[in-house]
């Protein structure tokens, strides 16, 4: 194993790739900002003084992806086919995670520019909130998964991920390597990953997360659901549907299971609407 | 930590912290350059190390972000509407906690005695019953999630009398009670609340 930008005097260069054969090659890589509470709720709701903050960290990632060439010096610059930049809000760990996808058809890889877009996504993130919150957290920069070129396909091992899941079980999120919950394998229903929030503003999904004794139980954390495939767009109309689809979300009609729409608690007639985050949770026991 | 960003309404703030609090620091800072404050109620409750089992080494608290913090909110707003309050200080922790730790403080300030300790009554009851928090207790023989208890229900009822709770309800309707009024701390002029108060329907034990 040697670094392929040394030379043979240990000299730093930049590789020659004119003899590689073209391959498809595709990057994922992810980071997490973690914040506030309160920073979190505020971005949920736009509420923050620089305006939709995940809108334009999302082009902040895209742009960064295209220029990473003048940032990393012995990068080469890259005709990219394909960049997507996705957040999860993940309110059980105050954080937003960042999923990044780069694709081309090339000579080199394109972890790089993967990388590279998580971590400016996520240093835009900082910005649009650090009016707020200047006690955000960047972290967890890092490859989850590249295919393609000579050194072949590489998948962050499983127990890294593992590591991560110690404390207050934390929301399935990368879509690149969760397996699916029985409860999310029903096909409207999609357990929440990259399209999570602000892509749910668009169209008519509402966010379901499962807390506390619910979400150990049904070992669900949280789905994304349309509204068009509610027989009644309410509460219980919501509870009806995931009953049908899966028999262990019947566990949702026992009397003692609270729901709150919005973070306000409700009752089953309670209407739902698009972009609405719906929680269901046992008797409360703090204090 | 979510707190009211008006000057005036700085002495009613809440926070929901992996870390311990100090009573005596945060009573210095709610009662700093006030003259007005007569009395101050504080409760603080514990990490016991027996529950539902005897063995309890530790706990998990879990919450709701955001939910959790604005539901502490408007059970200060109810409490300054049944009480004369001149300030009020909730800390709650989450995370792993063990025996003999800091689990919530509840500081409440008046002028005079009886509405600071009914006032931390009141908001202590309701904290147990209607704030989003869970705890999950470890002990040798293995992790569970407590159960809410009966007597938390109780003492919740005994400051809403007026409210028939069906039996199949019971777990649903005192924390649905909506809270309608204006829920922005902000927006409470003390004055006004004051002024409008009824004696407090508190009336010992029912």
């Amino acid at each position: 194993m040697s670094l392929t930008h040394l030379n043979a005097r240990g000299e730093a260069h930049m590789v020659d790739v004119a003899d590689k054969q073209e391959t498809r090659r595709e990057a994922r890589a992810s980071a997490r900002v973690s914040m506030l509470p309160a920073t979190l709720a505020l971005l949920a709701e736009g509420g923050l003084p620089k305006g939709d903050v995940l809108a334009t960290a999302r082009i902040a990632g895209i742009q960064a992806a295209k220029r990473t060439h003048e940032l990393i010096p012995l990068c080469h610059a890259l005709m990219l086919s394909k960049v997507t930049v996705d957040f999860t809000l993940d309110s059980a760990k105050s954080c937003v995670e960042i999923q990044v996808l780069c694709r081309l058809n090339g000579r080199t890889g394109v972890e790089m520019e993967a990388l590279t877009a998580a971590s400016v996504a996520a240093l835009t993130l900082y910005d649009m909130c650090k009016a707020v919150d200047k006690g955000i957290v960047i972290g967890d920069i890092q490859l989850e998964t590249k295919t393609g070129g000579k050194s072949g396909d590489w998948q962050r091992p499983e127990e890294a991920a593992a590591v991560e899941q110690t404390s207050v079980e934390p929301s399935r999120t990368e879509p690149s390597r969760t397996e699916p919950s029985p409860a999310a394998t029903a096909e409207p229903i999609e357990a929440t990953a990259g399209q999570a929030a602000p892509a749910a503003r668009g169209d008519a999904t509402v966010r379901v997360l499962f807390l506390a004794e619910l979400r150990e139980r049904l070992d669900l954390d949280s789905l994304a659901l349309n509204l068009t495939t509610l027989s009644q767009a309410t509460v219980g109309g919501l509870k009806r549907t995931l009953a049908l689809r899966d028999p262990q979300l019947e566990a949702l009609n026992d009397t003692r299971v609270l729901c709150a729409v919005n973070q306000d608690m409700v009752r089953d007639d309670h209407p739902l609407n698009a972009g609405d985050e719906v929680a269901f949770f046992p008797p409360v026991t703090g204090g | 930590m979510t707190q009211v960003a008006n000057e005036a309404s700085r002495a009613f703030s809440v926070s929901i912290q992996a870390s311990d609090f100090d009573l005596r620091v945060e009573q210095d800072v709610l009662t700093r350059g006030r003259g007005d404050i007569g009395a101050v109620v504080s409760f603080t409750g514990l990490v016991r190390d027996f529950n539902q089992r005897p063995d309890v080494v530790a706990l998990t608290l879990e919450h709701y972000p955001g939910m959790t913090e604005r539901s502490l909110e408007r059970l200060i707003t109810e409490a300054r509407e049944r009480f004369p309050l001149t300030g009020v200080r909730i800390i709650h922790r989450v995370g792993r906690l063990e025996p003999g730790d800091n689990i919530v403080l509840v500081l409440v300030a008046s002028a005079h005695r009886q509405a600071a300790f009914a006032g931390c009554d009141f908001l202590m009851d309701h904290l147990k019953s209607r704030a989003p928090f869970w705890k999950k207790e470890h002990t040798a023989t293995g992790d569970y999630w407590v159960r809410e208890r009966s007597s938390d229900r109780e003492a919740l009822e005994r400051w809403h009398p007026e409210s028939t709770v069906t039996a199949e309800g019971e777990a649903v309707s005192p924390l649905v009670e909506q809270h309608k009024a204006d829920d922005s701390l902000a927006e409470a002029s003390g004055e006004e609340r004051q002024s409008a108060l009824a004696t407090p329907k508190f009336s010992g034990e029912s």
